[in-house]
C-alpha cells in the first residue's frame, strides 16, 4: 500500500494544509482538526478510497496514522 | 445626548465592509439587487451567472472597486473547483456567498417527469451545494464566513402545481440545517432567506402573474402586497453582515405575511 498516498488522503479529508506535521507516528486525535466531524470524514474516506468498513469500537483501538495504515494493509 | 447621537452616526451593525461576497443568479431579479445593495454595504462583490451582458447591467450599478465578473452555468459541476480557485486567487478569502440562481415553473403532478426533477434539482439544489462546499473550504473561506441560500414560501407551504419548485426549495431549507452543525466549529453559518412573491424575470411568465384573476388573488394572500428584490436583498445583508453571528440554520420568512394565515 502507497503510505503516502494515505497520508496525502487523510490530509485532505481534514482540509490539513501543513502536510509536513504528518507523519506514521502523528497520533491523530490530538491534531487540532480532529473531532466528531472528522471522525465522520476519515470513515468515509476509509470506505470510499479501500473500501474499508471500520466499527468505531475497531477505531477506538488506532492512535496513529500508522495504526491506521496497519488496519487497512490488514483487512484488504 | 449630543454623545449619543454622534454614536448613532457610526454605528452600523450591518456593515460589509472589508467582505468579499459571491453572488450567484447576479444577472437579474433578486441576485442583481442583492449584488447591487452588498456593494452599497461596502463589500467586494463578485457577479456569478451564465448571461455576461446583463451582468454587466449589474455591475454598472455597484458601488465602491474591485468587484468581478464571473461567467458561468453551474449546473457544469466539475468546473466549480477551479472557478472558486480563481475567484479566490483574485480576490482572496471569501466571507459570504449568496445562492439566487434558481428556476420556476408551476407545473401539476401529471406532467412532472424525472427529466424535469433532474433539471430543478441540478439547477435549485446541487449547483448551490456544490457551490457551497467548494467555497466553504478551508482554503477558500474566512471564519466568521455566512453562506445564504433562496429558498422560497413555496420550500414551506404549499399551492397546486408548485410541488416540483417547492420540492427543489425545501431540500435548501434541510440542507441549512445539517450544514449549520457541520462548520459551526468554523463559526460559518448557514441560513435560508424565503421569499413570497416578488416580480422578477423568473415569474413574469407563469399564471399567477399574468392572469389578472389569479394575479390578485395573490396580491390578497400577501398581506403587505406583492414583494420587491430590495426586501430580500436587506434580508441576505443581515445575514452576511456581523449582526447575525449568533444566527446559524435558521430560514428567515420575507413574504408579506403570506405564511401567517
Ligand atoms: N421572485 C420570486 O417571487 C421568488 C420567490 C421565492 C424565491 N425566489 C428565489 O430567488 C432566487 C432568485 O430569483 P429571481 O426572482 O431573482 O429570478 P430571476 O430573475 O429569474 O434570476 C435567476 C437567476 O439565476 C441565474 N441562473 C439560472 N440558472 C443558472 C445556471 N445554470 N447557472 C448560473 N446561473 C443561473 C440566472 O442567470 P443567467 O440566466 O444569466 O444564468 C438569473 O440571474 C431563485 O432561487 C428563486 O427561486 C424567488
Amino acid at each position: 500500500m502507497d503510505r503516502k498516498n494515505f497520508i496525502e488522503k487523510f490530509a485532505e479529508a481534514l482540509e490539513i494544509e501543513e502536510m509536513a506535521d504528518l507523519q506514521e507516528a502523528t497520533e491523530f486525535r490530538s491534531l487540532e482538526e480532529w473531532d466528531s466531524l472528522a471522525y465522520l470524514n476519515i470513515i468515509a474516506m476509509l470506505d470510499e478510497e479501500y473500501d474499508i468498513q471500520i466499527e468505531n469500537a475497531a477505531f477506538k483501538q488506532l492512535r496513529t496514522l500508522g495504526d491506521i495504515i496497519g488496519y487497512i494493509e490488514n483487512n484488504q | 445626548m449630543r454623545e449619543s447621537e454622534g454614536m448613532t452616526e457610526a454605528f452600523n451593525p450591518f456593515t460589509l465592509s472589508g467582505k468579499k461576497i459571491i453572488v450567484t443568479g447576479a444577472s437579474s431579479g433578486i441576485g442583481r439587487q442583492c449584488a447591487i445593495d452588498c456593494s452599497k454595504m461596502g463589500a467586494t462583490v463578485i457577479l456569478l451567472a451564465r448571461n455576461e451582458e446583463r451582468m454587466r447591467e449589474t455591475f454598472s450599478h455597484l458601488y465602491g472597486s474591485d468587484h468581478q465578473i464571473i461567467v458561468a452555468d453551474l449546473t457544469v459541476f466539475d468546473a466549480i473547483p477551479s472557478m472558486v480557485e480563481t475567484i479566490v486567487s483574485r480576490v482572496g478569502k471569501i466571507d459570504g456567498l449568496v445562492n439566487c440562481a434558481g428556476i420556476s415553473t408551476t407545473l401539476p403532478l401529471k406532467l412532472m417527469t424525472t427529466t424535469k426533477l433532474d433539471e430543478f434539482f441540478r439547477t435549485n439544489v446541487y449547483s448551490a451545494v456544490e457551490l457551497s462546499k467548494e467555497v466553504s473550504k478551508k482554503k477558500n473561506m474566512n471564519e466568521g464566513g455566512s453562506i445564504v441560500f433562496l429558498s422560497s414560501v413555496m420550500g414551506v407551504v404549499g399551492e397546486s402545481g408548485k410541488s416540483l419548485y417547492g420540492m427543489t426549495k425545501g431540500a435548501l431549507l434541510s440542507a441549512a440545517r445539517s450544514l449549520a452543525c457541520e462548520f459551526a466549529k468554523r463559526r460559518i453559518r448557514f441560513n435560508c432567506v424565503s421569499p413570497g412573491a416578488i416580480l422578477t424575470p423568473i415569474n413574469e411568465h407563469l399564471p399567477h402573474m399574468i392572469d389578472p384573476e389569479k394575479r390578485q388573488q395573490l396580491e390578497e394572500k400577501h398581506l403587505l402586497g406583492l414583494g420587491s428584490p430590495e426586501d430580500v436583498a436587506y434580508a441576505c445583508i443581515y445575514l452576511l453582515s456581523g449582526a447575525s453571528k449568533w444566527v446559524t440554520g435558521q430560514n428567515l420568512i420575507v413574504d408579506g405575511g403570506y405564511t401567517v394565515r
